[in-house]
């Protein structure tokens, strides 16, 4: 499991001052504000939110690729114990982004060969894993083509290729299916359940609410680096007495700070209970 | 380790899918040198040939065609110095003036008053015809001279021996084969590092800013592979190519010079002093020499390129890196310069001093390996730190001066923060500088009292950055009064690794004699001035001095920089060895290197222990005054001390003082490590 306490990333920006002269100045401001949260084997979380809201910058601490300014990520592995080292973190976790581009001189057969030789597999698993992730992702009659050469899903799938190939145990995938056609977003989605199905943890933020509606188990929603609301999506929309998702979102974000304050705190714990049982 | 094989093995086959690189990589230097060497080599033998063929037209005066006549005859006489064809055209009074219209050159002659003739060349230096016939007419007229002058004597019935009494003529006792290294040595060497580096340039930004633009970088650091890993991979994958790069680059430009030299039909076009079989006994040093070469350059490109985000950012940065190395590169062509034991210690510079002396085939091999050495340390050095310095977060989302926060303004710098290690490396390169020309220029002018000035640098640099950074230097220095059994422990301590210093320095003096020349005189300037003020200036200043910079400002620095990422241990360490590898730097000599880097990691040691810079503060005063009580009053500390002073020392002497050293320095580390403990505690 993830468990994920306070955490908080530190930026800086450029603010013009108040004064006469009203000089540019710089300030710090937390783009990640003190965020608790944990996800189980077997979960898909959600993680929404406005544009700057901070979901890829703590999807990004999840991933290992920058370090918190405060607070702590602890990662399990299924015996309960504490993984420490960092390559064992992240060799434990298969992160996707939209910045996560692939080499675009290799093809995804080379690839993967070579992620398969840096994960310390042998020449026949590499063979055998490749062959299924291939036939999984329907992707055999371009796996030998330069990854410059694809079009924007298949490149989509060769990412998903690419953080399968690992067998990690925590997904963490930043908008995954960002601009991508139905087809392969269903693939994409897909995908997400079989890992589920697999025991896997997978945490995704992104803006199409409908599709978090039916695939997610639980939802955090942020806003200004804060989480404002969670809970499973049939929590959220009884809180906010609406009938989907999208309308329950707008509520959230439309809520005072005061009543949000006390909106989080009940739907912690037996939430969570629940969606584990 | 087999991590670090898979990725240099996708570095390089991703280098290589590039068609910029491969470009680079290959056609230049298979196509574009033998193409402009041997292009350069025709073009200048015909300008040559043209200039030999033409007809050259003497103007000169009516009225001396006698004398035209006998200069006309010297050229026929000489058919080997003058074999190109010359034509005397005589031209009228009124004409005189404009003869530089017709002719090459013009001449008028005017009688002297004591009988003599004097000739007047005009030419037209703009006109290279008009250069080479000047030239030339000014031989002939010279052999006239002579002729003139021998003619004189035989009527006087004298010999021409009377005029030259002494006759001196020179014999060039260099090979061939030497002053062909030395004439061109020196350049061969410059190309041969500008090749590498050109080679390594394309791949180091490509791997880093390209694979940053690219944005797989982020894909690759979400992998399971160390900082380290990653960067010593790059580096190695672009120092192959780099390589690669120069190995083809030296066999096309040795083939189009053997092309030009036996190519066609046999017939030597260009005429040289070389000898392969001779190249061949050195070809082992060379291609060791390249190799390392080629490490060195590309750690430095990585160096520079890693800062970048774009491409076109990391043009920029690698464009001053260039320049300077190009000109350390020249330091072969500068005569005076050659190869000793300080310029091999000089990075690039002792690849240009080592080519010019490997190729007039005069080299040694210790000193070749000396450099190889320096520059292979001075690689590794690049790439630890490079590791060290860049964490994912860094090498991907920072921007490249972000490392540098003596660039802000004041005002935007919070409370406390801690230089980073740009601010360090500009510091100290600042100080190093204002040490080498101020603090010198001091030394010359105020004589002893200009040791003043370089203290007082050294402490003011330290103490104007923490004020600019705000710093909170009650921690960075380690401000503190330090434990009771904490202090018995670090005296203890030190006094073992003096006994170790001891020994150490006598048996390097031994494998690298200096000069001790320069040393005695500032001694015999310093025992003028009495041994208080010697004791403030040259014991109690430094003490204070050095501590703030070295364990203050640097170790303190280093350890909180490196507390973010690292345990609290791996930091201490780096930063001990990190800030007295600088400490031994400073002292500039070979031998003292080895020494202060022992003892300042000693002193850095200890502050981490005790969290007290005042313990070593005053270690470094007792250490400093008492080598000057030692070089003060000789006679009173040899009687008491009488091993202090021996030049030598005998084998049951140094076991002694090793015995002795060992048992103070493990004492003195059991003791340091219990009172940390409750301090900790």
């Amino acid at each position: 499991m993830i468990e994920v306490c306070g955490l908080c990333k530190e930026f800086e920006r450029n603010r013009r001052g108040e004064g006469k002269k009203q000089k540019v100045k710089k300030e710090t401001f937390l783009a990640v504000d003190h965020v608790s949260l944990e996800a189980y084997e077997g979960e898909i979380i959600g993680i929404l939110g406005p544009n700057g809201a901070g979901k890829t910058t703590l999807l990004r601490m999840l991933g290992m690729l920058m370090s918190p300014t405060e607070g702590s990520i602890v990662l399990t592995d299924e015996h309960g114990r504490e993984i420490k080292e960092l390559t064992e973190k992240k060799a434990a976790i298969g992160y996707l982004s939209g910045n996560t581009k692939l080499y675009p001189r290799f093809s995804v057969r080379e690839y993967l060969q070579f992620l398969g030789e840096l994960y310390g597999f042998d020449k026949r698993q590499i063979e055998k894993r490749s062959r299924e992730i291939f036939k999984v992702l329907d992707m055999e009659e371009f796996v030998d083509n330069r990854i410059e050469k694809l079009s924007t899903g298949q490149t989509q799938r060769a990412s998903i290729a690419r953080c399968l190939m690992a067998d990690p145990k925590v997904y963490i995938l930043d908008e995954p299916t960002l601009g991508l056609d139905i087809l392969s977003a269903d693939a994409i989605i897909e995908f997400m359940r079989e890992q589920k199905e697999n025991g896997k943890i997978v945490l995704y933020s992104t803006h199409y609410l409908e599709e978090a509606q039916i695939l997610c188990d639980r939802i955090y929603m942020i806003r200004e680096g804060k989480v404002v609301a969670h809970g499973t999506p049939g929590a959220l929309m009884a809180r906010t007495e609406t009938e989907n998702l999208r309308a329950a979102f707008h509520a959230v974000y439309q809520m005072g700070d005061d009543s949000r304050a006390g909106f989080e705190n009940d739907s912690t714990k037996e939430k969570i209970e629940g969606v584990r049982s | 380790m087999k991590k670090i094989g898979v990725l240099i093995r996708k570095e390089l086959l991703d280098i290589l899918r590039d068609k910029k690189t491969l470009v680079m990589m290959v056609v230049v230097p298979i196509v574009l040198y033998p193409l402009l060497i041997i292009g350069m080599t025709l073009v200048i033998g015909s300008i040559m040939s043209s200039q030999e063929n033409a007809v050259y037209i003497i103007g000169y005066e009516t009225g001396y065609e006698e004398t035209a006549k006998a200069l006309e005859e010297i050229v026929s006489r000489n058919p080997q110095e003058f074999d190109t064809e010359i034509e005397f055209i005589s031209f009228d009074k009124e004409e005189a003036d404009s003869m530089l219209r017709f002719a090459d050159v013009a001449l008028r002659f005017k009688e002297q008053e004591n009988g003599s003739l004097q000739v007047e060349i005009s030419y037209d230096s703009a006109n290279q015809n008009s250069s080479y016939a000047c030239s030339m007419i000014e031989n002939v007229v010279e052999l006239y001279r002579e002729d003139l002058v021998a003619e004189g004597l035989t009527k006087q019935g004298l010999d021409e021996s009377f005029l030259y009494p002494v006759v001196s003529t020179t014999v060039d006792s260099a090979s061939q084969a030497e002053s062909f290294g030395m004439d061109i040595g020196g350049s061969i060497g410059m190309m041969m590092i500008v090749m590498i580096l050109m080679g390594a340039l394309y791949p180091a930004i490509d791997v880093t800013a390209g694979e940053k633009e690219r944005g797989t970088l982020e894909t690759l650091l979400t992998l399971p592979v160390t900082n380290f890993q990653m960067i010593f991979s790059k580096f190695v994958s672009v120092a192959v190519i780099a390589c690669v790069t120069a190995v083809l680059s030296l066999v096309s430009m040795v083939g189009s010079v053997l092309f030009l030299i036996y190519g066609l039909a046999g017939d030597p076009i260009v005429e040289m002093g070389f000898s392969i079989s001779g190249m061949m006994s050195t070809a082992p040093v060379l291609v060791v020499t390249m190799i390392v070469s080629a490490l060195l350059c590309s750690a430095l490109c990585m160096c520079f390129c890693v800062f970048a985000k774009s491409f076109k950012e990391a043009n920029n940065y690698v464009t001053p890196l260039l320049l300077v190395v190009m000109i350390a590169s020249m330091a072969g062509m500068i005569p005076s310069v050659t190869l000793d034991a300080k310029t091999a210690l000089i990075p690039i510079v002792n690849v240009s001093l080592m080519m010019k002396q490997v190729l007039s085939q005069q080299f040694s091999l210790a000193l070749a390996g000396l450099c190889n050495l320096v520059n292979l340390g001075a690689s590794a050095l690049i790439i630890w730190v490079l590791a060290k310095m860049y964490d994912s977060e860094n090498i991907l989302f920072a921007d490249g001066f972000r490392s540098f926060r003596l660039f802000q303004k004041r005002s935007d710098i919070k409370e406390g923060t801690v230089p980073d290690s740009g601010d360090l490396m500009i510091s100290v390169t600042v100080l190093f500088l204002l040490m080498l020309y101020v603090g010198s220029a001091a030394s010359v002018r105020l004589g002893f009292w200009g040791t003043l000035v370089s203290q007082g640098l050294i402490l003011a640099i330290p103490l104007l950055l923490v004020w600019y950074m705000k710093s909170d230097v009650r921690t960075l220095f380690s401000l503190q009064l330090p434990k009771r059994g904490s202090v018995i422990g670090s005296i203890l301590l030190y006094l073992g690794v003096y006994c170790l210093i001891m020994v150490l320095s006598v048996a390097l003096t031994a494998v690298f004699p200096e000069s001790t020349e320069n040393v005695e005189l500032t001694f015999s300037e310093m025992s003028k001035q009495p041994f208080v003020i010697l004791l403030l200036v040259t014991a109690l200043m430094p003490a204070v001095g050095e501590e703030i910079l070295f364990r203050g400002l640097l170790f303190g620095s280093i350890r909180e920089n490196g507390k973010k990422r690292d345990q609290e241990r791996s930091a201490a360490v780096y930063a001990i060895l990190i800030s007295s590898a600088v400490f031994g730097l400073f002292h500039m000599s070979l031998v003292k290197f080895f020494t202060t880097f022992l003892l300042g990691a000693v002193f850095a040691y200890i502050v981490w222990m005790t969290g007290s810079i005042y313990v070593t503060m005053c270690l470094h005063f007792v250490n400093n005054a008492f080598s000057m009580a030692v070089m003060k009053y000789p006679q009173t500390i040899g009687k008491v001390l009488p091993f202090l002073m021996a030049e030598e020392l005998s084998v049951p002497e140094i076991a002694g003082i090793l015995t002795v050293g060992v048992a103070c320095a493990v004492l003195g580390l059991i003791l340091l490590r219990r009172s940390n403990k409750t301090i900790v505690n």
